[in-house]
């Protein structure tokens, strides 16, 4: 009983905490300044690192796409509207959730872990004796990082599942490419676009504060920074999820 | 009477209830080397967090060079902060920097000097402290001991007024120990500032110290020249320099027993 009822009272010290985190990570950027140098390296770095198992997954969401889609409008005999299930489901839902908890995985989980070992050897304490801001030093250039690189990777994330649910469509489920290619544009605009870019700017902003935030606030040790990056990539999903029906719902009443 | 460098005055800190340091009183002079003994648990750490503005004292004041930190706001605290260096207990050195850039770290945040002027600095400071050519090695390559000596280059490379050694012989063996405390010395001749060193190693305190205060349960129970405390008749003290663990119980702590 007493284990079950202080639950929801860490689920809030939980989220008042983290809405003190950044809080406080948006008022030391803006004392401190933003380094841009960092903020660059960066977004190159997670860009790089994330792409290669993020188009593998795009390619492989994309063929899957195709062959379900054709599954079942085969049994209306409109196998056809197999380009409008990629375009709807795969640009509007999965591609950009897929950006989001790939990054999360790959990007998120590194920068929690990282925070949690810098807290472990007390080199965020040795930030803090250097007078220098830990979160202008280390969280700042991060989720400027994710934020200005998750646009591309979003995109180039649409474009391999497109690509592959093509292939397949095409070449092995045999769809006429012609009909395949005008049901995906015909269904595609410039808006899902704009909004598949935006949900995988909103996951970034979330990726990089909640992995930051469960980074910071770590306990020491090893098991405290594995407890860490465990909470992370739930709640970064969790979280992602949800923000995703909320985008949705809204964009698309 | 000279300004102390750094003083404690009745400053009191707890945790859940759990008092760790209590009505701390205490005034470390300028320029010589200070250091607070004490069992695992005494409060040390604390101590140390607390003189660097890590942790904000429930009662007392804290005054550095006569500044009272625990009324500065972020930007008071950091102007004091660039004039405190710090050594810490696994050194802290950041894993994805070379040696170099652990060192050239500080002066890249808080100075204007060009990359040059920055070399030329981390080589000198690293000859200093006895590791010359090492910039490019990262701090995986290193042992514990030389860890602490790029620790401590970086805590000295801007020139601090105090420099704080947390734990210095900790986790080294007995003949790399003897050469952090013989770095210590010879640091605090070369350089003229206030040393502040935290350590439960009583040996290395007695060979490296001009004063000595004691923690223990929470409170200062002794303090003195190293003459003063090797002869103090204090049961705390001799136990302590005796290695009788655990120490007998303060006077308090003794009425409180059931």
């Amino acid at each position: 009983m007493t284990a079950a009822a202080g639950i929801p009272a860490r689920f809030l010290a939980t989220v008042g905490g983290y809405a003190g985190f950044t809080w406080d990570c948006a008022a030391a950027t803006l004392r401190h300044g933003l380094r841009t140098d960092a903020t660059l390296r960066e977004a190159y770095v997670i860009g790089v690192r994330s792409l290669p198992v993020l188009v593998t997954m795009a390619v492989f969401v994309g063929t899957n796409l195709s062959i379900q889609g054709h599954a079942a409008f085969r049994t209306l005999g409109a196998h056809s509207l197999v380009g409008m299930f990629v375009a709807l489901a795969g640009v509007r839902e999965v591609c950009p959730l897929l950006a989001g908890t790939m990054v999360a995985a790959k990007t998120g989980t590194e920068i929690c872990a990282q925070l949690a070992v810098m807290r472990t050897k007390e080199q965020i304490d040795a930030l803090e004796v250097m007078a220098v801001n830990p979160y202008a030093e280390l969280i700042a250039p991060r989720l400027l990082g994710i934020v200005l690189v998750m646009p591309a990777l979003t995109v180039l994330t649409l474009a391999a599942a497109i690509a592959s649910a093509t292939a397949v469509a095409v070449w092995q489920l045999d769809v006429n490419p012609g009909e395949f290619r005008d049901y995906v544009f015909d269904n595609i605009r410039l808006a899902d676009v704009g909004i598949a870019v935006l949900k995988g700017v909103l996951f970034g902003a979330v990726i990089a504060t909640v992995s930051g935030f469960f980074g910071l606030t770590s306990e020491r040790g090893p098991e405290g920074v594995g407890r860490a990056t465990n909470r992370a990539i739930v709640a970064i999903c969790v979280v992602c999820v949800m923000l995703n029906y909320l985008v949705t719902a809204v964009a698309y009443r | 009477m000279s300004v102390p460098a750094v003083e404690f005055a009745h400053v009191s800190k707890a945790f859940s209830g759990r008092v760790v340091l209590q009505d701390v009183d205490l005034r470390i002079p300028a320029g010589r080397t200070t250091v607070i003994i004490g069992p695992s648990g005494a409060g040390k750490s604390v101590f140390l967090k607390l003189l660097v503005g890590l942790l904000q004292p429930d009662e007392g004041r804290i005054l550095v060079e006569g500044e009272d930190l625990t009324r500065l706001d972020e930007e008071g605290l950091y102007r004091l902060r660039r004039r405190i260096g710090m050594l810490f207990q696994d050194g802290a050195l950041f894993d994805s920097m070379t040696v170099g850039e652990n060192v050239a770290f500080p002066l890249r945040r808080h100075t204007r000097m060009r990359e040059p002027e920055i070399d030329a600095a981390v080589a000198s400071v690293l000859a200093s402290v006895g590791l010359p050519g090492t910039q490019e090695r990262m701090p995986s390559e290193l042992s514990g001991g030389m860890r602490k000596r790029v620790g401590l280059a970086r805590a000295i490379v801007l020139d601090p007024d105090i420099v704080l050694f947390d734990e210095p012989s900790s986790g080294l063996d007995p003949v790399t120990s003897d050469a952090i405390d013989q770095l210590i010395v010879e640091m605090r001749e070369r350089l003229g500032k206030t040393f502040i060193v935290i350590s439960h190693d009583i040996v290395g305190t007695f060979r490296i110290a001009d004063h000595i205060a004691m923690l223990h349960g929470g409170r200062i129970v002794a303090r003195g020249t190293p003459e003063e405390i090797r002869h103090s008749p204090d049961p705390v003290v001799r136990a302590f320099l005796r290695r009788n663990i655990p120490l007998p119980p303060l006077p308090g702590e003794r009425e409180e027993s059931p």
